[in-house]
């Protein structure tokens, strides 16, 4: 197993965001979070790539134990995160962006480089420009060809198909894939489960702070309580008779 | 109505945008000249500093007051400042509000070390930095954890407490300061500049003070700018725009913001030392919180991030009221509509960065705006993060 979340807590302040999440994600492997808005998947992920303490729990990363790790080391040990809300720098070139990735490398980036530029042909036409300008699905690439700089062993992301047209939020999965074949392990968060499911071999289902399911994707992709409730169709038993309000945000 | 708006709207930002542009096309003509040319340029401005104090530049720089005076205080004193402040502001994005207190720091060591223990102004120099650095540090430790307008308050305070324990430490003179402090000891027939010999510091000629001063200046904006150009600069620049993604491509951020508190507070710390050794006495009240609100105003308006701009800035903030004594009452609201225009002609400053300039479009560039999320101050969890 590459990673492992381990009952984790976490608190904001003295609310409870997460209470007891357990997640796995072996080698090799596109895991996805799906979950309602709050359910805390940004707040996981943010814990594992140590932007945010834990409060009781452990964090296990290629057998070490990274609880109590600093985010800059985690990073060196392998793990590479494209952060929520694209956490780009704006004031920064493109290219600029991309090099910040390769910051904690002590080898020669230029493969990576050439290799995110190949990726997203987009990044290598605005080069120059500054990042803050760019559009959105423009800021989302180079949010992931920049943590693919660091060439983790685990790529953590954060909602990539976020406010992306239908076209490019394919795009984006396609991408995502690419990156899983060339070797790169992905835990991926997502509100577009649909798609998600279908890209990923392993999911879990976060609700208020809790892992309510794991499966792999595509039972999951057939399970009602999950149609019901992520992907617009179905009947939830919980709700019965109330399917139309149980089935939330449909996306584009 | 709304056409109306648009129609007054139109010449401000018209103004606007061609101030802009020339500032554009004069960066660009000065990145791309070559390496000799800025050698010209800077040697020139050197040897324009050293010649400002003459009578004939002012008596139209200031009709009221003693010119060369006022070019060591308030002018140079806050053109140094205003680099320090920079460093911490323009460049790793935090709002401080106390930077007084480490000028403060300097001004108090060279009193102390001075009288009491009799040490040379040199020696207190160089203890007197290595002080600040310690107490940048030392204020850092527990509050660099804050973000944004958390940090602004608790730094306000700091600001706050070394002046009111100052003032009620009898020790170190309680509210009436401390007197005698010694000058920095005189070289005697060294060169003249205008009839004054340029080593020889008394309180008669405030020149050779303001000569130290250049030096001094010279020296920090020549660190400061290698520091910028540098992975120290990338870093800073990184956590400015975002720190959480500084963190997460693998920037040692809390150690970083903690080097920007410490280079900034020597900084200002060597200026204490220096304005205290011209001094002879100095007292709490010489470190009010207004300092620290001026030097910040000076760094905003003149472009934070950008050396010249600061120093632009903080040359206005210091001579415009001074240039303006006849008018008395009125200078101050002249000074506040000229503030208040320049930040409707410039709200990214006089001579901004280019880079800081795409951060503000975006919204982001630190000083309490971190688009972030801001945790409170007693949230959990900063622990693990950025240690
Ligand atoms: N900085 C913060 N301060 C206080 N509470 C927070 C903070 N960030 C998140 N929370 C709370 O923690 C819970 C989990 O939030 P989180 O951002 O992890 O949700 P999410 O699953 O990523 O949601 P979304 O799909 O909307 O991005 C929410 O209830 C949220 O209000
Ligand atoms: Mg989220």
């Amino acid at each position: 197993m590459l990673l492992e979340v381990k009952d984790i807590h976490v608190h904001y302040g003295k609310i409870a965001a997460l209470k007891g999440i357990s997640v796995e994600v072996n080698e090799g492997e596109i895991v996805t979070l799906i979950g309602a808005n709050g359910a805390g998947k940004t707040t996981t992920l943010k814990t594992i790539s140590g932007l945010r303490g834990l409060t009781s729990g452990r964090i296990i990363f290629d057998g070490q134990d990274i609880s109590k790790m600093p985010g800059h080391k985690r990073v060196v040990a392998g793990l590479g995160q494209a952060p929520e809300g694209r956490g780009i720098f704006p004031g920064m070139t493109v290219h600029d962006n991309l090099l910040m990735g390769a910051y904690a490398r002590t080898t020669n980036s230029s493969k990576e480089l050439a290799e995110a530029y190949e990726l997203f042909p987009r990044l290598a036409e605005r080069r120059d420009q500054a990042a803050g300008t760019m559009s959105g699905g423009e800021q989302q690439m180079l949010a992931i060809g920049r943590a693919l700089m660091a060439k983790p062993k685990v790529l953590l992301l954060d909602e990539p198909s976020m406010g992306l047209a239908p076209l490019l939020v394919q795009q984006i999965f396609s991408i995502i894939e690419e990156i899983n074949r060339r070797g790169t392990t992905v835990l991926l968060v997502e509100q577009n489960a649909q798609q998600a499911l279908k890209l990923a071999h392993r999911a879990y289902v976060l609700e208020t702070g809790k892992v309510v399911k794991s499966a792999p994707a595509a039972e999951l992709l057939d399970d009602p309580d999950v149609q019901a409730a992520y992907l617009g169709g179905g009947m939830g038993h919980e709700v019965p008779g109330q399917a139309g309000q149980a089935a939330p945000e449909e996306r584009a | 109505m709304n056409q109306k708006t648009l129609q007054r709207g139109n010449p401000v930002s018209r103004f606007r945008n061609q101030l802009g542009h020339f500032g554009d096309v004069m960066h660009d003509r000065w990145m791309n000249a070559p390496g000799w040319q800025r050698w010209i340029v800077y040697i020139a401005l050197i040897v324009a500093a050293l010649l400002l104090p003459s009578e004939s530049i002012g008596s139209f720089m200031s009709p009221d007051t003693d010119w060369a005076s006022i070019l060591f205080f308030p002018i140079g004193t806050f053109v140094l400042l205003a680099i320090g402040l920079n460093v911490v502001v323009g460049q790793a994005g935090l709002l401080d509000l106390g930077f007084v207190a480490f000028y403060a720091v300097g001004g108090y060591a060279m009193a102390l070390l001075g009288t009491r223990m009799g040490w040379n102004f040199w020696l207190i120099m160089i203890v007197g930095i290595g002080i600040c650095a310690l107490s940048g540090i030392i204020l850092g430790a527990p509050t660099l954890r804050l973000r944004g307008d958390y940090l602004a308050i608790v730094t306000l305070g700091f600001g706050e407490i070394i002046r009111i324990t100052a003032r009620n430490t009898d020790e170190i003179g309680g509210p009436n300061g401390i007197r005698g402090i010694p000058h920095p000891p005189s070289i005697e027939g060294g060169p003249v500049i205008g009839d004054i010999e340029i080593f020889k510091y008394g309180v008669l000629y405030p020149q050779p003070y303001y000569y130290l001063l250049v030096a001094l200046a010279v020296i920090v904006i020549i660190l400061v700018k290698r520091w910028e150009k540098s992975r120290v600069g990338r870093s800073w620049a990184a956590i400015r725009e975002d720190e959480d993604a500084a963190e997460v491509m693998g920037v040692p951020t809390f150690r970083f913001k903690m080097l920007a508190f410490a280079i900034g507070a020597s900084i200002g710390g060597a200026m204490g030392v220096l304005w205290a050794a011209k001094s002879i006495s100095i007292n709490p009240n010489d470190f009010q919180f207004m300092l620290s609100a001026t030097i910040l105003a000076a760094v905003v308006m003149g472009g934070a991030g950008n050396l010249p701009g600061v120093i632009l800035g903080a040359f206005l903030v210091a001579w415009l009221p001074e240039r303006f004594r006849g008018l008395q009452e009125y200078r101050m609201l002249i000074f506040g509509a000229v503030l208040v225009a320049l930040m409707i002609f410039r709200p990214e400053g006089l001579l901004p960065s280019r880079q800081r300039k795409a951060e503000l479009k975006e919204g982001s560039g630190g000083m309490g705006t971190l688009g972030a999320e801001v945790p409170g101050p007693e949230s959990r969890g900063e622990e693990v993060a950025s240690k």
